[in-house]
């Protein structure tokens, strides 16, 4: 027993050694990003706030998105249970997302790379990276909770005890080490790290989706799902410590069977075959289109999903919105423009975030061609008949048509739910939701010819457009309930558009910077077809 | 001859770092030219700017006697390329990407494509993920030699092959040859140039310090020489085209001039010759002669 486990402990110094920037990153963030959201919440709750929050939250799609409160009547709902009901949830499943992509990527991953093999030729035992990694893991995770109970508590609200801050802090530390456990199980059973990575992820998916069912259906099976441990301890309501030791007893299982399942298989095997595939190509795949088609088909179809899932939980709420509006001060700031109704200055600001959202796909897209130029993935096409402004244009003609698809799912998924949700009410039908989403179309075109001018001339900036893109993003979203000037919030692209339906569309500007963006695209073709490529600088 | 790639005075920086100065060399119809230098030398980047893939600097770069970066398009559909490091999109399989490549490229050979993949012993249907190193070089020549083209442009191709499938290739890369198709095989593998080119260029600090046959280069180069005499050996460190001489009883070793060979030999015969071996230089030997000094 000892001997597998040989020197773990020099192999977890190491890796606290070699990741202590990314561990200190780890923590702060998502430390930071779950607890530090309590002033903000704090304005939320001003007034009639809760009461109009709980309202909203009763609304069974909102209960699939974030989760269930124990709180029944409205006045027992306190600034910790809204903090909780909102953010525990999503808080543990970015804490699980993040151990599955660490713990692989310290375990499978490093057996790909033949980092393992080099190691275990040392007096290393068998099994002590695995342990190693977990260890560092339950470190991260320990280090984690005990900063967000800390940061909570630090904001002196009185709602928020120290025992719920800890709960919550534990709450997510504990998801991170659901998430580790399940991804190293994975990473024994599949045969490549990316499957052990993508099994995990699914699983955890998986698990959201289920709990989405359950929390709506009868929150008591909740109870059953590994997730449901995270959130169900219901900080500040009624600090319910039991489902942690389910987590832990579960995770320390998984951990145990993920331990014999490595002890008894090969290094670098898997326990599930590869799966063989195909002898020759496809037709559809024998083009440049086919196979960037392919190559981006994983991203588009998730978005294409994302973006149907997303307009249907925004348009399920336009059935209770004129309670939570008239309820929330700040809200109501941010939604009101005079002369319409609530749900018309609701569409034309959602409309705005969620096209903002449609315009990753395509500088994705377009960041793609460069990725796969760096990765040296296009030495050989390079050389061939195919012309880089084949290459280019390919890549830009995807771009802009995942767009279009993009925008009818994301606005025709909004409208199709909130005129449902509406009912008779409904002063809208599923054709101005469409048109509203097509009147954004220039900014994305926009944001796909910024990334095409980076493609062109320094595709090392083409991240930067995401963050231009966020930018825009926080600035539509938050901008209306601050005071700034408007040449301010004209930097943002998406504030030219007039934000139909309560504003006229406008010809002129629709054209001009539908004009401006294909000379983006344009000129990025220039720099593209004459300057050198970059094969793994 | 016609000249097939026609290299003139190529240079390239990379910012401030000059990384080819001086590249001048030709290939000329139906020859094998061994292209050879350490790591960054410029072997490299040589052939990428003869692709079109960067820009050169200076210079001229010709192939089938067009320019190599305005008309690049009309020089790939007769060219076949395998990069040094081939990588492949993980999610497809060898089959796929082989059936693309030569898609790609135009003129491909269903047979041919099925016999070599059979000959080099690949699986197909593997996905790239989970290809070794010499197995993802196996795709890139696969797709590359079952394509027909009149230049091949080799980068040294056989990292991570093992001896067995180095040897196949170098079959292949004969009948092609012999079908009077050019080729261009950089490499710092000796053996496989030796065994292969008819000419050898030598490219040191972005530069082409040699370039001949290798008997012309063999030439300018030293043979090594065992002697054993019944007269006193170590009268022959002092005859004129001998260097690094060693004595062991009455045993040298040293290594000759191979144009004073004649009056070595003359004077080894005074001394009674018991043992004489001459090993011509190997392209190593050659090779050392640029790096060392």
């Amino acid at each position: 027993m000892k001997e597998k486990f040989a020197r773990w402990d020099t192999l977890f110094i190491q890796y606290v050694k070699r990741d202590w920037k990314k561990i200190i990153i780890w923590v702060l963030g998502l430390g930071l990003f779950s607890a530090g959201f309590v002033p903000a919440f704090k304005e939320i709750a001003k007034g009639q706030g809760l009461l109009g929050m709980f309202e909203t939250l009763q609304n069974p799609a909102m209960i699939s998105m974030v989760g269930p409160t124990p709180i029944e009547t409205a006045t027992d709902y306190t600034l910790g249970a809204m903090y909780a009901h909102e953010m525990l949830l999503f808080c543990s499943l970015f804490a699980m997302i993040l151990a599955v992509l660490h713990v692989i990527g310290h375990t499978r991953k490093e057996e790909e790379l033949g980092l393992t093999e080099l190691v275990r030729s040392f007096q290393i035992g068998r099994q002590a990276n695995s342990l190693a990694s977990i260890i560092e893991i339950v470190f991260i995770n320990v280090w984690l909770a005990l900063l967000i109970g800390v940061v909570m508590i630090s904001f002196g609200a009185e709602t928020i005890s120290a025992e719920g801050a800890f709960l919550f802090g534990a709450s997510v530390g504990m998801a991170g080490l659901i998430g580790a456990a399940i991804a190293l199980v994975m990473a024994q059973i599949m045969p490549t790290s990316s499957g052990a990575t993508a099994s995990a992820l699914g699983i955890i998916g998986l698990l959201y989706i289920v709990r989405a069912g359950t929390d709506v259906a009868n929150v008591n099976f909740s109870m059953i799902n590994p997730l449901g441990w995270t959130y169900l301890t219901y900080p500040f309501t009624e600090n319910n410590w039991l489902p942690l030791i389910f987590a832990l007893i579960f995770s320390s299982i998984l951990v145990i069977i993920a331990f014999a399942l490595e002890g008894a298989r090969d290094m670098g095997a898997g326990y599930l075959p590869t799966r063989e595939g195909r002898e020759s190509a496809k037709k559809s795949l024998l083009s440049v289109r086919g196979l960037f088609i392919k190559m981006n088909k994983g991203t588009i179809i998730s978005w294409m999903v994302a973006f149907v899932v997303m307009g249907a939980a925004y348009g399920s709420i336009y059935g209770d919105m004129q309670t939570f509006l008239e309820s929330n001060e700040m809200m109501k700031q941010m939604f009101s423009h005079s002369g319409f109704s609530i749900e018309e200055s609701f569409t034309g600001t959602i409309m705005m975030v969620m096209i903002g959202l449609v315009s990753i796909l395509p500088i994705a897209i377009v960041n793609k061609l460069f990725s796969e130029e760096n990765r040296s993935h296009l030495s050989q096409l390079f050389a061939t008949k195919v012309t880089r402004s084949k290459l280019y244009w390919t890549s830009i003609g995807i771009a802009i048509t995942v767009s279009l698809i993009g925008i009818f799912f994301a606005a025709g998924s909004l409208g199709g739910t909130a005129v449902a949700a509406m009912g008779d009410r409904s002063t809208m039908n599923v054709t101005d939701f469409l048109i509203a989403g097509y009147n954004f179309l220039p900014t994305v075109l926009f944001l796909t010819g910024l990334a095409a001018l980076a493609l062109g001339w320094a595709p090392k900036l083409g991240k930067v457009v995401y963050v231009y893109l966020a930018y825009s993003f926080l600035l539509n979203y938050f901008g209306g309930i601050l005071d700034l000037p408007e040449w301010f919030f004209k930097t943002a692209i998406q504030s030219w558009i007039p934000q139909m339906p309560m504003e006229d569309f406008d010809a002129s500007i629709f054209i001009i910077l539908t004009s401006i963006s294909i000379m983006l695209i344009v000129i990025g073709y220039l720099g593209y077809r004459r300057r050198d490529m970059m094969e793994g600088a | 001859m016609t000249q097939v790639v026609k290299v003139q005075g190529l240079q390239k920086r990379f910012g401030k770092f000059l990384a080819l100065s001086d590249v001048t060399f030709t290939v000329e119809a139906g020859e094998v030219v061994g292209f050879i230098g350490p790591n960054g030398a410029g072997k490299s980047t040589t052939i990428r700017t003869l692709l079109g893939i960067i820009k050169r600097d200076a210079g001229s770069a010709e192939i089938f006697g067009k320019d190599v970066w305005k008309d690049s398009i009309e020089i790939h559909k007769r060219i076949s390329y395998v990069p040094g490091d081939v990588t492949l999109w993980g999610n497809l399989t060898g089959g796929e990407i082989i059936d693309l490549f030569i898609k790609l490229h135009g003129a491909g050979d269903k047979e041919k494509r099925d016999y070599l993949i059979k000959r080099f012993e690949l699986d197909p249907k593997k996905k790239a993920k989970g290809y070794s190193k010499g197995n993802r070089q196996k795709v890139g020549l696969i797709a590359a030699l079952s394509v027909d083209s009149d230049l091949y442009i080799f980068d040294e191709p056989t990292s991570g092959l093992d001896p067995l499938m180095e040897h196949i290739f170098q079959e292949e890369v004969e009948k092609i040859k012999e079908s009077g198709k050019s080729i261009l095989l950089s490499s710092h593998i000796l053996s496989e140039v030796e065994r292969l080119a008819d000419k050898v260029v030598i490219i040191r600090q972005g530069e082409i310090v040699e370039t001949g046959t290798l008997d012309e280069l063999r030439h300018l180069t030293r043979s090594t020489v065992t002697l054993e005499t019944e007269g006193d050996v170590a009268k022959m460190a002092t005859e004129n085209g001998v260097h690094d001489f060693t004595q062991k009883d009455n045993q040298a070793t040293f290594s000759a001039d191979n144009q004073q060979m004649n009056d070595i030999l003359l004077q080894a015969t005074k001394l009674g010759v018991k043992k004489f071996e001459a090993v011509p230089p190997t392209l190593d030997d050659l090779f050392m002669r640029h790096y060392e000094g």
